[in-house]
C-alpha cells in the first residue's frame, strides 16, 4: 500500500474506533436524550400562543419560539458534548494504555492525533445531525415548509464548536486526565464569548497616564485581535429569522467558515506541538 | 549476528517538578538482546523496566545514550515498528468489540488489510488458541482470554521482536503454562522475545538470558545457566548424635531444618562433599540422600538486589 | 532534525493564528458593515416614512446629516431606481436614489456592497465613531447581539445571555401572554418593551404588543369627549387617554419598522389595523399599506390596500389596484366585485362633482348642462350597482342606489323622503353609516325637519370637535419646507 494511502488508512481506522467508542459514552447519550426532550418539550411549552391581531392577521408565536428554543438547546447540549468528547479522547486512552498498543505500531503521533481529532469531530457532527435533524422535523411539522436556513444555523454551530473542540483537544494532549481539559474547555467557551469585552477594556484604558493602564490597553487590544471571538458565530441564532435575501448573511457565512477552520487548525497544530514529545 | 536490541549508555532522567527532585529512572544502561532468544528483563517495582520498554518503543525519549533496533537507530521508522510486537501490562481492549474486531483494528494500524489481514488474523488466533471465542465480545472474556488477544495483536505483523510486559500476571497455572508454551514456540520459530516479568520461576523456565535491573542500573546480565552458578549438595541425615551439628558447623557447613531426628546439610561448592560425609560417618549418622542443588533465579535475584541495596545504603 | 516536525507544527500554528486573526479582522469589518447597512435601511425608512415625527433628542440631527452625506456620496454608484408618484418628501422633492434603493429587495446586495466598500469608507468610520459617542440614534444589528437597540443605554445585553437572548425574550413573552389572560394589562406594557429590547427581530411581539395597546387595553374605554381631549405636542393632535394608546401602539410599530424595515407585517398592521380601522386615517393607512406590498407579502395585503384606497376616496387608484390584483390572481373571486364597485363609485363621485358644479354655476345653461351630466352619471352608477345585484341582493349596492336616489330627492326639495331613504340605507350598509348619517341630518336641517335628541347630540359633538380642532390647527407649527 502506498505511504499516503497507509497514512490515511491508519488515521481513518483510529477515527472510526474513536467514534464508535465515544458514541457509547453514557454522558453523551444522556446529553443527546436531554436535548431531544427539550426540543419536543418546546412544542408543549409554546402551545396556545396563537393570536389574531386587529387586522385579522394570525400571529403564530409557536414557530418562532420552537426555532429559538431549538437553536438554544443545540447550543447548550452541543457545546457540552463537544467539550466532554474533546477533553477525553486522548487522556482516556493514555490512562487505559491503549495509546501504547497504538503508538507501538507503525503509527506516527501526527496520524494518531489526527485520527483522534477526526473521531471526535465525527461524534460532534453526528450529535449535531441528530439534534438538528429533529429540530428540522419539528419546524417542518409546524410551518409545512422546508426550513433550509436551519441547516446553515447548524453548520455555523459546528464551526463554532470546532474551535472550542480544537483548543480543548490541545489542552487534553497536555493533561493526564480528562478533568482539567473539561474545565479548560468550558473556560475556553466562556472566554471565547466574552472576547468582545477586551475591546471595551482597550478603548477605556489609557485614561490615566499610568504605564500599567496603557499596557493593559495594549495587551487587551492585542488579545482582542488574536484570540478567537465566538460571538462572531452569533449569526446562527439570527439566521433562522432572517429574510431569504440577506446579503450580510450570505457574505458572512463563508467567511465565518474560513475563520472557524483557521482557528481549528491552530488548535490542532498546538496539540501536535504538545503531544509530539509528550512522555507517555 | 548483530544484536536485535542494543542500548548504549542509555539514560533517562525525569526532571523535577516544583515539589520533587529529579528521578534517575535509568542510568547508563548497556543492554543487548540477541536474535532468536528469550530475554528475561527483571527488577523490583520502580527499577526502570517499563521505562526501558517505553524507550525502546519510542513512547518516551532518552535523556542521553542510544538505542538500536535491528541495527537501526531510527526506532520510530515504520519499517522497524512493523517488526515489533508489544503487549503492555494490563492493557484495555474495548469491550464493545469482538475479539477478531480488535485484531482487525490493530491490523489496519499495521497497514494490513483485505484478505491478507484476514488470513493473518486466522493464523494468530489459532496460535493463541482463541479460535472458538473470536466472535465473542471482549466483555465476555476472562483475563486469560484478554491476555491471549493481547498476544495475538502483538503477533499480527509477524514481528521479529516481541516485547511482553508481564504476560502471565494474574493468570491461573494452566493459562500460564499455555502462554509459556506459546512463547517457547515463538522462540523456536526464530523470534526474539523480551519479557519483563515478576514471575521469576517462569522466566527461569523459558528464558535464555536474563538481566536484573535495580534502581535504574543493570546489576547483572547473562545466560541463565551462567548466572545461576552457585551449586550446592544437599545431604539429608537421620540418626543424629549430640555433637554432629557442632562438628558440621565447625567445618563450615550449613545445617537446615534440624529436628531431633533429622536434619539437612548444605555443602557449598568450595568444600568437598566427602569431607562432609566423613564427619557424618564418624558421628554414626545415617545418610538418607545426597542431591546436587542449583541456585534459583529468585535466589539470584534476591542476592543481587540485596547486594545492590547494601551498596546503596553504604554510599548514602 | 529530530524536532523538525514540531518546529514545522509550531510555525504552522503561528500561521494559522495569523490567518485566523486576519480573517477575524475581515469578519469584524463585515459585522461593522452589517450594522452600517442596517442603519442605512433604518434611516431610509425613517426619511421616507417618519421624517415628520418630532423627536426631542437632538441625536436625530446627526442621523439626518450623516444619512444625507451618504446618500450624496453613493448617488453615482446607484442605478436609476423607478420613482413612483408618492416617492417625494413633504416638500415635494424626490427621495434620494439611496432611499429608493434601500427599500427595494433587489438592490439589497448593492446597498450592502456600498456599506462595506471603499466608496463609503469615510462615512462608515464616521458612523462607527458616532455610534461609540452616542451621537446617532442607537442602531442594532441582526447579526451582532452586542449592539442592541438601546436608546441611551450603555449595556451590552447580548453578552450576558451568550446569544440566548431570543430565548429570554420568548420566555418574557410567555409572561406577557399570561398577564393578558389574567387581565393585567398594565403589567404587560413594560414586559413587551423588554421583549423587543432583548430581541429587536421579534416581529410578533411588536404586532401583538400593538394589538394589545390599541385594541384590548382600550376595549372598555369610551371615546374621549372633545372637551376632555388635550393637545399633545409630540403627536400634534388633541387626544384623550384612549387615543393616547393608539399613538403608543403606532410608536411601537414604528419602532418595529425601524428595526425590521423589510417585514410587511409591521407596515400592514400599522396601516390597516390602526390607521384604517381604529383611526380612520386613510391617508396614513394607504402610505403604510403601500410599503407593505413592496416586500414579500401575503395575498390579502394588496386587497386591504385597495379597500383603504376606496375608503379614502381614491376610487381611481383603487380600481387600478384591483385590476392589477386580478391580473396577478386570475382566479380571485373578490376582485371582480370590487372592480365593479369602484367603477360605480367613480361615476357617483363624478356625478356629485357635476351636481356641485351645477349648483355653483352662474350661467343657467352651464348649470343645466352640469345637472344633465350629473343625472347621466347617476344613471350609469345605478346601472352598475344594479348589475352587482344580479347574483343576489348586494346590500352595499342597494344602499348606494338609495343614496343616489336620496340625492335626487334633496335636489327636488323632498327632504323628509330623502331622510327616510337615508335612514334605511345606513342600516343596509353599516360601512357607510357616518356618510349617510351626515347626509340625513343635513337633509333634515335643510328641510327644517326637527332632529331627534341623538341627532342633536351628534351635531353638537361635531361642532364642538370642529371648534377644538380649528383651535388646535392654529397651534400646529407650519410644515417644514
Amino acid at each position: 500500500m502506498s505511504e499516503v494511502a497507509s497514512f490515511f488508512r491508519g488515521t481513518w481506522t483510529i477515527a472510526l474506533y474513536t467514534w464508535r467508542e465515544g458514541m457509547r459514552k453514557k454522558i453523551i447519550v444522556a446529553f443527546l436524550i436531554l436535548s431531544i426532550l427539550s426540543i419536543v418539550g418546546s412544542f408543549f411549552l409554546t402551545a396556545f400562543l396563537s393570536q389574531t391581531t386587529g387586522s385579522g392577521m394570525e400571529v403564530d408565536m409557536q414557530a418562532k419560539q420552537i426555532k429559538d428554543i431549538g437553536v438554544a438547546v443545540i447550543s447548550i447540549f452541543g457545546v457540552l458534548i463537544t467539550i466532554f468528547i474533546s477533553a477525553s479522547v486522548v487522556p482516556n486512552e493514555v490512562e487505559n494504555k491503549v495509546v501504547y498498543t497504538v503508538l507501538s505500531k507503525p503509527v506516527r503521533r501526527f496520524q494518531y492525533l489526527l485520527g483522534k481529532f477526526t473521531g471526535a469531530q465525527l461524534i460532534i457532527i453526528l450529535n449535531l445531525v441528530i439534534m438538528g435533524g429533529l429540530f428540522f422535523i419539528a419546524v417542518y411539522m409546524k410551518e409545512n415548509i422546508m426550513p433550509t436556513l436551519l441547516l446553515w444555523s447548524v453548520l455555523l454551530t459546528y464551526f463554532e464548536f470546532l474551535i472550542v473542540s480544537a483548543f480543548t483537544f490541545a489542552l487534553s494532549c497536555a493533561a493526564t486526565s480528562a478533568v482539567l481539559p473539561t474545565i479548560g474547555g468550558l473556560f475556553i467557551y466562556v472566554t471565547g464569548n466574552l472576547t468582545e469585552y477586551l475591546k471595551d477594556v482597550s478603548e477605556r484604558a489609557g485614561q490615566t497616564e499610568l504605564w500599567l493602564d496603557k499596557m493593559t490597553g495594549q495587551i487587551s487590544k492585542a488579545l482582542f485581535y488574536i484570540l478567537p471571538n465566538l460571538q462572531n458565530f452569533s449569526l446562527r441564532h439570527q439566521i433562522i429569522h432572517l429574510a431569504p435575501n440577506d446579503p450580510p448573511r450570505d457574505i458572512l457565512l463563508p467567511n465565518l467558515i474560513v475563520y472557524g477552520l483557521s482557528f481549528a487548525l491552530a488548535g490542532y497544530l498546538i496539540s501536535y506541538v504538545v503531544f509530539f514529545r509528550k512522555e507517555l | 549476528m548483530s544484536a536485535v536490541i542494543e542500548t548504549q549508555n542509555l539514560t533517562k532522567i525525569y526532571e523535577a517538578s516544583l515539589r520533587s527532585q529529579d528521578v534517575h529512572a535509568l542510568q547508563d544502561l548497556n543492554l543487548t538482546v540477541e536474535p532468536g532468544e528469550i530475554f528475561g528483563y527483571l527488577g523490583p517495582n520502580g527499577s526502570g523496566k517499563t521505562t526501558t520498554i517505553k524507550l525502546l518503543l519510542g513512547l518516551i525519549f532518552p535523556t542521553s545514550g542510544s538505542i538500536k533496533i535491528l541495527g537501526s537507530k531510527n526506532i520510530g521508522a515504520a519499517a522497524i515498528k512493523r517488526k515489533i510486537g508489544y503487549l503492555p501490562e494490563g492493557a484495555y481492549y474495548p469491550d464493545f468489540l469482538k475479539g477478531e474486531e480488535v485484531l482487525k483494528f490493530y491490523g489496519h494500524l499495521y497497514g494490513l488489510g483485505g484478505a491478507d489481514l484476514d488470513s493473518r488474523i486466522d493464523k494468530v488466533i489459532e496460535t493463541v488458541g482463541m479460535t472458538r471465542a473470536r466472535k465473542r465480545l471482549i466483555r465476555g472474556y476472562s483475563k486469560g482470554m484478554r491476555q491471549r488477544i493481547g498476544l495475538a495483536q502483538a503477533l499480527l505483523s509477524d514481528p521479529d521482536i516481541l516485547i511482553l510486559d508481564e504476560p502471565t500476571t494474574g493468570l491461573d497455572p494452566i493459562a500460564r503454562k499455555e502462554i509459556r508454551d506459546i512463547l517457547s514456540g515463538l522462540r523456536d520459530q526464530g523470534k526474539t522475545l523480551l519479557i519483563s516479568s515478576h514471575e521469576l520461576l517462569e522466566v527461569e523456565m523459558i528464558s535464555n538470558r536474563v538481566g536484573i535491573l535495580y534502581n535504574g542500573v543493570l546489576q547483572t546480565i547473562g545466560a541463565v545457566e551462567n548466572l545461576l552458578t552457585q551449586r550446592e549438595v544437599l545431604i539429608h541425615i537421620t540418626e543424629i548424635s549430640g555433637g554432629l551439628v557442632a562438628k558440621l558447623d565447625t567445618a563450615g557447613l550449613t545445617v537446615e531444618d534440624a529436628t531431633d531426628v533429622r536434619l539437612s546439610v548444605r555443602v557449598p561448592e568450595h568444600i568437598s562433599v566427602y569431607d562432609a560425609l566423613e564427619i557424618c560417618r564418624a558421628e554414626k549418622a545415617v545418610i538418607q540422600s545426597i542431591a546436587p542443588r542449583r541456585e534459583t533465579l529468585e535466589e539470584l535475584f534476591v542476592r543481587v538486589v540485596g547486594a545492590a541495596e547494601e551498596k546503596k545504603t553504604a554510599q548514602a | 532534525m529530530k524536532n523538525l516536525p514540531r518546529t514545522l507544527a509550531a510555525v504552522g500554528f503561528a500561521i494559522a493564528v495569523l490567518l485566523g486573526a486576519w480573517q477575524g479582522a475581515r469578519v469584524r469589518h463585515l459585522r461593522e458593515s452589517e450594522r452600517f447597512y442596517r442603519w442605512i435601511l433604518a434611516q431610509a425608512t425613517r426619511s421616507k416614512l417618519f421624517a415628520g415625527d418630532i423627536d426631542e433628542s437632538d441625536q436625530q440631527r446627526l442621523d439626518v446629516a450623516l444619512y444625507e452625506e451618504i446618500a450624496q456620496t453613493a448617488e453615482p454608484a446607484l442605478p436609476d431606481v423607478a420613482v413612483g408618484d408618492d416617492d417625494v418628501d413633504a416638500a415635494g422633492k424626490p427621495f434620494s436614489k439611496l432611499t429608493l434603493a434601500a427599500r427595494d429587495d433587489q438592490y439589497s446586495s448593492l446597498v450592502f456592497e456600498l456599506a462595506s466598500g471603499n466608496l463609503l469608507a469615510e462615512q462608515r468610520q464616521k458612523f462607527l465613531q458616532y455610534s461609540k459617542e452616542k451621537k446617532i440614534s442607537s442602531v442594532g444589528s441582526e447579526l451582532d447581539p452586542n449592539t442592541m437597540y438601546a436608546e441611551g443605554a450603555n449595556v451590552s445585553l447580548g453578552n450576558i445571555f451568550f446569544g440566548l437572548r431570543q430565548v429570554a425574550a420568548n420566555f418574557v413573552w410567555l409572561r406577557v401572554d399570561k398577564y393578558w389572560h389574567q387581565g393585567m394589562e398594565q403589567r404587560m406594557i413594560p414586559l413587551m418593551r423588554l421583549c423587543t429590547s432583548l430581541d429587536p427581530t421579534f416581529v410578533d411581539a411588536f404586532l401583538l404588543g400593538a394589538w394589545h395597546l390599541s385594541y384590548n387595553m382600550t376595549a372598555k374605554m369610551p371615546d374621549t369627549p372633545e372637551p376632555l381631549k388635550e393637545w399633545n405636542e409630540k403627536y400634534q393632535a388633541r387626544i384623550g387617554d384612549k387615543e393616547l394608546y393608539y399613538y403608543i401602539a403606532i410608536d411601537f410599530l414604528k419602532d418595529g419598522i425601524k428595526k425590521n424595515p423589510r417585514n410587511y407585517k409591521l407596515y400592514f398592521d400599522l396601516g390597516y389595523a390602526i390607521y384604517n380601522i381604529k383611526m380612520h386615517d386613510y391617508e396614513n393607512a394607504v402610505t403604510y399599506l403601500k410599503e407593505a406590498v413592496r416586500y414579500p407579502h401575503e395575498v390579502w395585503v394588496p386587497r386591504m390596500l385597495n379597500i383603504s384606497l376606496e375608503e379614502g376616496g381614491w376610487y381611481e387608484k383603487a380600481l387600478t389596484g384591483w385590476q392589477e390584483f386580478l391580473k396577478r390572481n386570475p382566479g380571485n373571486l373578490t376582485a371582480p366585485r370590487f372592480i365593479v364597485r369602484n367603477k360605480a363609485r367613480i361615476k357617483e363621485k363624478q356625478a356629485s362633482e357635476a351636481a356641485q358644479r351645477a349648483k355653483a354655476a352662474e350661467d343657467p345653461a352651464v348649470a343645466k348642462a352640469e345637472k344633465a351630466e350629473a343625472e347621466k352619471l347617476r344613471d350609469e352608477a345605478i346601472k352598475i350597482y344594479e348589475s352587482m345585484n344580479e347574483g343576489g341582493e348586494d346590500p352595499f349596492a342597494v344602499a348606494r342606489i338609495m343614496k343616489i336616489k336620496a340625492e335626487r330627492l334633496i335636489e327636488n326639495g323632498l327632504y323628509l323622503e330623502a331622510a327616510a331613504l337615508l335612514q334605511n340605507a345606513r342600516w343596509k350598509s353599516p360601512d357607510s353609516w357616518d356618510e349617510f348619517t351626515d347626509m340625513m341630518i343635513q337633509a333634515k336641517i335643510d328641510g327644517g325637519v326637527p332632529l331627534d335628541l341623538s341627532e342633536k347630540k351628534y351635531v353638537l359633538r361635531k361642532e364642538e370637535a370642529q371648534k377644538y380642532n380649528q383651535a388646535a390647527n392654529k397651534q400646529k407649527p407650519a410644515p417644514v419646507q
